[in-house]
């Protein structure tokens, strides 16, 4: 060995013992899974189930847009309903509402019908389905935390009506 | 052979052992039958058949259901979590293991995919499913007392912890890129546990106002979830840190159930049944326990 070389290991191309080879088809497949995970994980986009795995990776501060639904009595009072309040399937509705200012009228009439059905049967009492922007801000008052909303209407509909 | 060949060659060495390197019978058919156990677990008990009224216009397929204009009726999705169901109990009992297991994972895979099919991306699933993914094709002609560790044991697991760690990079990873290193050390955290998750609430209400009104508590919280995330590609080369990986995997996910009531108790089994040899941790407790009455019968000597 000559100044500048080094002992190394040996090479890992050396074949394993006879019987204990990795077949052919185990490390295609696991070309193929690492492929799919690393191409969406080092660039950052979704198409399920892969994914960028963007958990909770934008930073969070005192101010909050989120789409809330409010159900208007008949003396006119709103009240915000919670989406926990409704079956399983409706639990995400805050994905499709948020996608509304780019669809058109039929489209926010559909979503909006959808969610009535729900929140009426939630809700006897709702006359009306107003499907807003609640533009909130965590504050602290005297050491407590309180949240203030700004609702800040998109879309409506009613019960037998096509959707405002 | 000069020194930049000489750490190619190693870095080949290290790469080919972390992806194919060898693990006993016993090993394999641990973590292979466990994983199917758990798939099983997530089909049976998962809420999926309330699936079934979710509205159409609320309904956003995800891509590999894209031919879904609607949820499936109760009777399809009952049909998958009986299928998928049975072929786990098959998959467990090695009772054509490789098939059982194969049919089981696409059950979960759609399963997991109508659960995700309502516009967020949904990622509870996911660790499960990649790391499942190598035993596809695990071998199943195992002699589980064979106890030499052979490669064509260990590249599934391998594999499977490769897969895992670049969950955990990833997921560091974006958090770095989109917000920076103040996502650690701001007032994200806090914020975080104040504002609760976009779905469900806390699993302990008390703890995440408590995190929040307390900001090194928070600030603490942050620079921990970052930096288990990020240094999670350690456990593909240093063996003897993955149980201490494990338990913070573990740690991090109860503490999210607390916090914000987010169900990724599926990523807190799955992470340890892959880094943690279970079979020579039980072989080393067994000895441990033999020696013991033999030690304990030894008389005492005089002091």
């Amino acid at each position: 060995m000559t100044a500048g070389e080094v002992e190394a290991p040996a090479d890992p191309a050396t074949p394993p013992a006879e019987g204990d080879e990795i077949p052919r088809r185990a490390r295609v497949l696991v070309a193929i899974v690492l492929v799919l995970l690393l191409v969406p994980g080092v660039i950052g986009f979704d198409l399920w189930p892969l994914t960028g795995w963007r958990l909770f990776s934008l930073s969070r501060d005192a101010d909050q847009t989120r789409w809330v639904l409010l159900a208007v009595d008949a003396e006119g009072e709103r009240d915000v309903v919670s989406l926990e309040e409704l079956p399983l399937g409706y639990r995400h509705a805050e994905w499709p509402m948020s996608e509304l200012p780019g669809a058109g009228r039929a489209r926010r009439d559909d979503v909006c019908r959808a969610l009535l059905g729900a929140v009426v049967e939630a809700r006897p009492g709702t006359t009306e389905l107003v499907i807003a922007r609640d533009h909130a801000r965590l504050v602290e008052v005297d050491g407590e935390w309180t949240t203030r909303h700004d609702y800040e209407p998109f879309h409506s509909c009613e019960p037998g009506e096509e959707g405002r | 052979m000069s020194r930049a060949q000489s750490w190619v060659v190693r870095a080949r060495h290290a790469l080919d052992d972390a992806l194919w390197g060898p693990e006993t019978a016993a090993r394999l058919v641990f973590v292979h039958t466990a994983l199917a156990a758990l798939i099983g677990v997530r089909i049976v008990a998962g809420s999926y058949r309330q699936l079934a009224d979710t509205p159409p216009a609320l309904v956003d397929p995800v891509p590999i259901l894209g031919f879904l204009d609607r949820m499936p009726s109760v009777e399809v999705i009952v049909a998958l979590q009986v299928v998928g169901g049975l072929a786990a109990l098959a998959a467990v009992l090695r009772r054509h293991p490789r098939l059982a297991f194969a049919v089981a994972w696409v059950c979960y895979l759609v399963l997991a995919g109508l659960r995700g099919s309502r516009g967020k991306v949904l990622h509870n699933d996911l660790l499960l499913l990649w790391a499942s993914a190598p035993f596809l094709l695990a071998p199943v002609d195992v002699d589980r007392h064979d106890p030499v560790p052979r490669r064509r044991y260990g590249w599934p697991i391998r594999v499977g912890i490769v897969v895992t760690a670049l969950i955990y990079f990833f997921a560091g990873y974006h958090k770095l890129r989109r917000s920076g290193p103040s996502w650690a050390y701001g007032d994200n955290m806090r914020y975080i546990a104040l504002w609760g998750p976009a779905i469900g609430s806390s699993g302990w209400a008390g703890i995440a106002r408590w995190t929040g009104e307390h900001i090194w508590v928070a600030r603490a919280s942050g620079v921990f979830i970052l930096g288990l995330e990020l240094a999670y590609p350690v456990v593909i080369f240093v063996p003897r840190t993955r149980l201490w990986f494990a338990a913070g995997a573990v740690f991090l996910h109860v503490s999210t159930w607390f916090l914000l009531g987010l169900d990724y108790w599926a990523w807190a089994v799955t992470v340890p049944l892959l880094l943690v040899d279970w079979p020579a941790a039980l072989a080393r407790l067994r000895e441990r326990r033999a020696r013991r009455p033999a030690a304990e019968a030894r008389p005492a000597t005089a002091g």
